[in-house]
C-alpha cells in the first residue's frame, strides 16, 4: 500500500477495513454472546433455581454468588480506565497519550458490562430497572450504586470519550470514506483551531477533576455496600470501601496493560505506544498492588488475631478449607506480578511478554479476590449455629460470565472498526499511511 | 400504640415443630422455606452433651438491617413492629437476605407450582379436586391475596411468584383479626407468647415479667421484638443436629 | 462573560441542585421504621437524581460544542 493515493487510502488503524481475523475474532465473541444469552433465558424461564446459589441459614447455600463477584469485578476495571485516562490528560502524559481512548472505552465497556451483571442477577430484572428509577432508597447502599456508579459514572465517561474523541473525528471527516458522515456527525462542527484545542484542554481538565471525586464516591458506595453489613463477618469492617477501591486500581490497569499490548500489535501501532508507557503502566500497577496487598495482610492479621467464633470459621475456610485454593491462587496471582513488576522497575527493562502475563495474573487474582469477599461469609459467616454451607455455581452462571467477557470483547472489536482506537497524532495522517501501518 | 412482639419460654419448648407445621400451612410456603425454624442443638463433646431447642422467627427487628438496605422500599417496619415484605415491590435483590444476621430470608427461586411440586403430594388428585377447587397447595389460604394494612400492600403469605424475597410477617393476615400467629396459636405446650410489648398487662408481657431475659445476636444492636425466658442464648460451640429437607432443585 | 460560559454554568448549577434536591428533599427519608420510610417523598426521584448527574456532565458537551456568538 502506497501512500499518495488520496482516494482509495484506508481509513487508519483499519478502521471501516473488515478483516478476515476480525471478523474470526468478532464471530466467536458473538458466539459467547449468544452461549451467555441461552444461559440468561434459562435462568428466566426456570427462575433464579437455574443457578447454584441458594438461601442462607436453613437452605446452606450463598445468595450472592458468581453475579455478585462479576458486578464488583466489572465496576472496579471500569475505575481505572477512566482514571488513567484522566490522569493522562490531567498531567499532560504524552507518552501515554495513545493509551488514553482504550482506558476510556474499557470504562465504558465495563460499566455496562457491570451494569448487566446486577440486572441478571435481580429475581425482577424489569421490575427492578423500573422501580430503581422510581422508588431507590438514599439510605441503602445500592443507591449510590445505582444512580451514581451505573447511571452517573457512565453517562460522565461517556461524555468524556466523546468530547476527547471528536478532534479524531473531525480529522477523518475531512477524507472520502464510506463513515464520513457518521464522522462527521461524531466531529459535530468541531474545527482544529488554537481557540478550540485550548477550549479542549479547559473542558478535559475541569471534566477530570470532576470525574475522580465521583469515582472515589461511587466505588466506595460499592464497598459500603458490604462494609455496613453488621450481620455478616468478614464484610462488616472499615476497609472495605479503601480496599475496593485499590483492587480496582489493580485489576482495571492489568486490564489496559493487556489491550494496550494487544492492540498496538493489531493495529501496528508500536511507536504510538512505546515501552515507556508499559513502564509508567507497570509503576503505577505495582504500587498500587503493593497497596491492596498491604490491605490484603492488615485484613487476614485482624481475622486470625483474636477473632469472633463465626470469623474463626471464616479464617479457617479461608486459609486451610473449603476456599483455600482460590484464596491462596489468588495471593500467588497478585504476589508474582510484583515480585515481576519490581524487577522490571528495578533493572528498568520492562518486557512486553513480562507486562501481559501480569495483566492477566492480577485480573485472574482480583476475580477470586471479589469471589472471596462475596461467598464465604455467606457459607462460612452465620452468627446463629445454621452450620457451614456450600455454592457451587451451575452452568447458567459460567455461560452468563462467558457472555460477558464475550460481549467486552465484541464491544471493542466493533469500535476498532469504526474508530480509531489509538488517538490520531496531530496532522500525521499522511505519515502513519507513510509507515504503512495497515490492518491485515 | 400497639407494639407486637414475640415472647419463647426456652424451657417450655420440646422440639415438636408444631409451629413450624402450624406456618407453613397457615402461610402456604413451599418445599424447603422455614420462616419458623426450631434448631436442635448440642453442646458439649460426647457422653458430655446437652440438648436445646431454639425457635427461631424473624426477629422484626427495631433497628432492621434489612429495612434499611432495601433499595426499592419493598422491606418496611410498620408503626405497629411488623418488619414486611411488598411482594409487588421486591425487585429479588436478595440484599436483605444477606443483610440478616438471622438467616430467616427466603427468595422464591422457582414458579410456585414447580416448588409444591416438591412435596410430592398429588396435588391434583382426581378425588381432591371437586373438594379444593385445584388449588395448590390444596390448603391455599385465600387472606394471602389480599393487600393488608393502613399501606395497603401484598405482604401476606408465602410464594406468590418467583423473583421475589419472603420472610415470617407475625401472619399478618391473623394479626389484623387480633388472632395471634399460627405458630403461637398451635404450639402444645403455650412455649409462644404474642402481643402488645408495650402494654404491661398484656399476656405477652406478663409471660416474661420478672424473668430472665435475652435477645438473640443482642450485641449487633438490631433490637430485636422477640424476646427469649427460660434459657440462654446459644453456646458458642452449639451446632445443629437434626436438619429439616431444604434441598432445593431446579 | 460569554453566553456559552453563562449556560454552561447555568446547566452545572442545574444539574447539582437537582441532584442535591433529589436526594435530600425527593428521595426517600433515612430512617428504617415507619411505612413513610420505604417511599420516596417525591416518586421518580431517583431519575431525577440521575438526570442532574446528566445535565451536570451535559454542560461539557454544550461548551464543546456550541458556537460562540460573541465573546
Amino acid at each position: 500500500m502506497t501512500a499518495g493515493t488520496v482516494s482509495k487510502e484506508p481509513l487508519p488503524q483499519g478502521v471501516g477495513n473488515f478483516t478476515g481475523k476480525w471478523m474470526i475474532v468478532t464471530g466467536i465473541a458473538l458466539l459467547g454472546v449468544i452461549v451467555g444469552i441461552v444461559g440468561f433465558l434459562v435462568e428466566k424461564n426456570q427462575g433464579m433455581v437455574a443457578t447454584g446459589m441458594r438461601d442462607l441459614g436453613t437452605m446452606q447455600g450463598a445468595t450472592w454468588g458468581v453475579y455478585i463477584s462479576l458486578v464488583v469485578y466489572f465496576v472496579g476495571v471500569s475505575f481505572a480506565g477512566i482514571t488513567v485516562a484522566a490522569l493522562i490528560r490531567l498531567f499532560n502524559l504524552e507518552h501515554l497519550k495513545g493509551v488514553a481512548r482504550m482506558a476510556e472505552l474499557l470504562t465504558v465497556v465495563a460499566l455496562i458490562l457491570g451494569a448487566m451483571a446486577i440486572v441478571v442477577d435481580l429475581g425482577q430484572p424489569l421490575r427492578g430497572i423500573v422501580n430503581l428509577f422510581r422508588y431507590a432508597r438514599p439510605q441503602s447502599p445500592f443507591f449510590g450504586t445505582f444512580t451514581l456508579v451505573i447511571s452517573g459514572y457512565l453517562f460522565a465517561s461517556l461524555v468524556y470519550l466523546y468530547l476527547t474523541s471528536r478532534r479524531d473525528a473531525a480529522t477523518l471527516a475531512k477524507r472520502p470514506s464510506k463513515l464520513r458522515s457518521f464522522f462527521r456527525l461524531w466531529a459535530a462542527g468541531y474545527e482544529n483551531t488554537l481557540d478550540q484545542r485550548e477550549r479542549d484542554r479547559r473542558t478535559s481538565f475541569w471534566l477530570a477533576l470532576a470525574l475522580l471525586p465521583l469515582l472515589v464516591v461511587a466505588h466506595s458506595s460499592l464497598g459500603f455496600v458490604f462494609g455496613l453489613q453488621v450481620g455478616r463477618p468478614g464484610w462488616f469492617g472499615t476497609l472495605q470501601a479503601p480496599a475496593f477501591v485499590v483492587l480496582a486500581g489493580v485489576s482495571g490497569i492489568g486490564h489496559i496493560i493487556v489491550m494496550a499490548a494487544i492492540i498496538r500489535r493489531v493495529v501496528r501501532a508500536k511507536r504510538r505506544i512505546g515501552m515507556d508507557a508499559f513502564a509508567w503502566l507497570g509503576r503505577f500497577l505495582l504500587i498500587l498492588l503493593l497497596g491492596y496487598l498491604y490491605f490484603v495482610v492488615v485484613e487476614m492479621l485482624t481475622l486470625i488475631y483474636q477473632p469472633s467464633i463465626a470469623e474463626q470459621g471464616l479464617s479457617e475456610a479461608l486459609l486451610t478449607g473449603t476456599y483455600a485454593a482460590v484464596f491462596w491462587g489468588s495471593v500467588v496471582a497478585l504476589v508474582l506480578p510484583v515480585f515481576a513488576l519490581a524487577w522490571m522497575a528495578i533493572t528498568r527493562s520492562w518486557k512486553l511478554s513480562w507486562l501481559v502475563a501480569v495483566g492477566v495474573l492480577v485480573n485472574i487474582g482480583a476475580i477470586g479476590k471479589r469471589y472471596l469477599i462475596v461467598v464465604p461469609s455467606q457459607t462460612h459467616g452465620q452468627l446463629l449455629p445454621y452450620g457451614v454451607g456450600s455454592y457451587t455455581p451451575s452452568w447458567v452462571e459460567f455461560a452468563v460470565a462467558f457472555g460477558f467477557f464475550s460481549l467486552g470483547v465484541l464491544m471493542v472489536a466493533v469500535f476498532m472498526k469504526i474508530f480509531p482506537i489509538i488517538e490520531l497524532k496531530d496532522e500525521t495522517i499522511e505519515v502513519e499511511l507513510d509507515t504503512e501501518e495497515v490492518m491485515t | 400504640m400497639t407494639r407486637y412482639g414475640m415472647a419463647i419460654d426456652l424451657s417450655r419448648c420440646q422440639g415438636c415443630r408444631a409451629c413450624v407445621e402450624a406456618c407453613k400451612i397457615e402461610n402456604n410456603t413451599p418445599s424447603a422455606v422455614f420462616w419458623m425454624h426450631v434448631f436442635r442443638l448440642e453442646q458439649g463433646e460426647y457422653p458430655n452433651t446437652s440438648i436445646s431447642f431454639l425457635p427461631r422467627p424473624c426477629q422484626h427487628c427495631n433497628n432492621a438491617p434489612c429495612v434499611k438496605v432495601c433499595p426499592v422500599g419493598a422491606r418496611f417496619k410498620r408503626d405497629d413492629g411488623l418488619v414486611l415484605t411488598d411482594f409487588d415491590r421486591c425487585i429479588g435483590c436478595r440484599y436483605c437476605e444477606v443483610a440478616c444476621p438471622y438467616g430467616v430470608n427466603f427468595f422464591n427461586w422457582r414458579d410456585p407450582e414447580a416448588a409444591f411440586a416438591d412435596y410430592q403430594v398429588p396435588f391434583d388428585d382426581p378425588a381432591l379436586v371437586p373438594v379444593t377447587g385445584g388449588a395448590i397447595p390444596p390448603y391455599k389460604n385465600p387472606d394471602l391475596e389480599e393487600l393488608h394494612g393502613e399501606e395497603q400492600r401484598l405482604t401476606a403469605g408465602s410464594a406468590h411468584f418467583k423473583g421475589v424475597m419472603e420472610k415470617c410477617t407475625f401472619c399478618v393476615q391473623r394479626v389484623e383479626k387480633n388472632l395471634a400467629p399460627a405458630c403461637v396459636q398451635n404450639c402444645p405446650v403455650g412455649a409462644l407468647q404474642f402481643g402488645d410489648i408495650e402494654d404491661d398487662r398484656s399476656p405477652v408481657s406478663q409471660f416474661i415479667k420478672d424473668k430472665k431475659q435475652f435477645k438473640l445476636l443482642e450485641d449487633l444492636g438490631t433490637d430485636p421484638s422477640v424476646v427469649y425466658v427460660g434459657g440462654t442464648p446459644p453456646a458458642s460451640d452449639a451446632h445443629e443436629i437434626e436438619r429439616p429437607l431444604t434441598k432445593v432443585e431446579a | 462573560m460569554s453566553r456559552r460560559s453563562v449556560i454552561t454554568t447555568l446547566m452545572i448549577v442545574v444539574g447539582l441542585l437537582l441532584m442535591v434536591l433529589a436526594y435530600f428533599v425527593g428521595g426517600a427519608p433515612w430512617c428504617a421504621d415507619a411505612v413513610e420510610c420505604s417511599n420516596p417523598r417525591l416518586e421518580w426521584s431517583p431519575a431525577i437524581f440521575v438526570l442532574g448527574v446528566v445535565v451536570a456532565f451535559s454542560s461539557a458537551i454544550y461548551y464543546e460544542v456550541a458556537k460562540d456568538k460573541k465573546e
